[in-house]
């Protein structure tokens, strides 16, 4: 699992992915910046669980993906069946770009959380 | 006298950025500090003053910076309570009366809070935050009775107001009412389904329900919040303005701020793709709003506002600054949620939208009603 979130690093403009249980437990993690990992896990829990509330009162069937953009930086949390792939970006990224290499890390997780 | 200034500036400028790089790689509350009073000394207050928030929601315990962010939310409260009450003569409308409130309680000025919740109720009567505000402050002097008859004619004109049926659950368990906080807070769940806080409560609440049983009824009342009939409601305007119509405040379709809305929401519906709009002030209150018949308005107000509150109050803690915007992808749509002057604008769309065509028309929108 590392080793994908290490490779979706790579791409321009993102500081660092991890995975984590819908739980909020953090599975693995890979930043280039300092960060509170276990914090974040817990929070990308919590705002998933609103945000499964809401799709579904509004008949917008499963969530997929959230996509943040602050002040200083953008974060995306990605569904990936039993775990949640968050991404935290530079708020200038190529979305394109990140865009192709963030799918290419969901089918690998997916593929992975499946072993 | 010119080149001394521009060196000086580029030195301000330089020194920002040095500091904002090291503060993404290696942050502590000395980092902050100084970047804080680098923009100050750039000549940013708002900059500076949103450093501070940064830091002091990432170093809670830390003295110095924490007293900082005290005095520069107070300097900023005060230019904002000058804007409100400048807003409050010209262009006067309850969101203005309820925030300004908000302010004055925010510096324990407790009869200046009550003397602009009264103003506020007396001039837009059927305006759910006004009496939130004055609730709160009710609750907090203790006055558990007179806080949930204010709170409860809030709820009474805003069914979908988190705060309010929060505060209102709290209140009732100080007045041994259990059993309607559990209600209360089930309504919540209608809308926030999840919320730990509001499990966390409605769990204390059914254990004084179990303890109370032999004394009063058994029964739990399990009445669910329906969605009320699609309506439109639109808060803006002066009080002469609006017209009573149902439990709607109609403004005369001559306010401009209104027709700019409502024609301005119209635009970004007939955007390909887009399904509807909606604008909703702080407390999800519908300020305005063009949806499918199918989806009920205040229903949707008060769910995004949900998801609003959740991502906008750990945005620092994510790592990504203040909230500004975000894009909900589901199955089978999608939903942007942009900030702008207060409110909340959020659009809905089909999965397969072209999602930069989205976000110009959601630009255009915006800087027409900031160009107002």
């Amino acid at each position: 699992m590392r080793a994908i979130l290490a490779e979706l690093n790579k791409t321009q403009g993102i500081w660092g992915s991890m995975v984590v249980g819908r739980d909020g437990i953090v599975v693995a993690s890979d930043f280039s910046i300092d960060v509170q990992e276990s914090q974040i896990g817990a929070i990308a829990s919590q705002i998933l669980v609103a945000l499964d509330g809401a799709l579904k009162r509004i008949k917008m069937g499963e969530f997929k993906r959230f996509m943040i953009g602050g002040s200083e930086n953008k974060l995306a949390l990605i569904n990936v069946g039993q775990t949640i792939l968050i991404v935290l970006m530079r708020r200038d990224v190529n979305m394109g770009l990140a865009n192709v290499d963030i799918k290419n890390a969901m089918d690998a997780v997916a593929k992975n959380s499946r072993m | 006298m010119w080149l001394f200034d521009t060196i000086g500036q580029w030195r301000t400028n330089s020194r920002i950025h040095s500091l904002e790089q090291v503060l993404t790689a290696k942050p502590t509350p000395m980092l902050y500090l100084q970047l804080a009073d680098a923009h100050k000394e750039a000549g940013n207050q708002a900059k500076a003053t949103q450093v501070l928030k940064q830091g002091a929601a990432r170093y809670p315990n830390a003295p110095e910076i924490v007293r900082r962010q005290a005095e520069a939310e107070k300097h900023e409260r005060e230019m904002e309570i000058k804007r409100l009450v400048e807003r409050i003569q010209t262009h006067p409308n309850p969101i203005l009366y309820a925030r300004l409130a908000e302010l004055y309680k925010a510096d324990d000025e407790l009869s200046k809070t009550i003397d602009t919740c009264q103003r506020g109720i007396k001039a837009f009567p059927k305006y759910g935050g006004t009496y939130l505000v004055l609730g709160q402050i009710f609750a907090d002097k203790k006055q558990w009775s007179e806080a949930a008859a204010q709170l409860e004619k809030s709820i009474s004109l805003d069914k979908y107001n988190y705060l309010a049926l929060k505060l209102l659950a709290s209140v009732y368990l100080q007045l041994s009412r259990p059993a309607d906080a559990v209600q209360r807070l089930e309504d919540i769940l209608y809308f926030a389904p999840g919320d730990e806080a509001i499990l966390a409560l409605l769990k204390t609440a059914k254990v004084d329900v179990e303890a109370q049983q032999p004394v009063t009824s058994l029964a739990v009342p399990q009445t669910k919040l329906v969605a009320p009939k699609s309506q439109t409601r639109v808060l803006v305007g002066s009080p002469d303005t609006g017209v009573r119509h149902g439990t709607s405040i109609l403004p005369k379709p001559t306010h401009s701020k209104v027709q700019l809305f409502a024609k301005g929401l119209a635009d970004l519906r007939s955007v390909e793709g887009v399904s509807g709009a909606i604008l909703v002030d702080q407390y999800g209150l519908v300020i305005s709003a063009d949806l499918d018949p199918s989806l009920d308005e205040g229903l949707a107000g008060a769910l995004i506002t949900n998801v609003y509150r959740s991502a906008s109050n750990y945005s620092v803690k994510l790592g990504v600054g203040q909230f500004e915007e975000g894009v909900i992808e589901g199955q089978d749509g999608n939903i942007h949620i942009v900030q702008f002057d207060d409110m909340i604008l959020t659009l809905f769309a089909k999965a397969d939208v072209k999602l930069g065509l989205v976000e110009k028309s959601i630009r255009d929108f915006a800087e027409s009603i900031l160009q107002q």
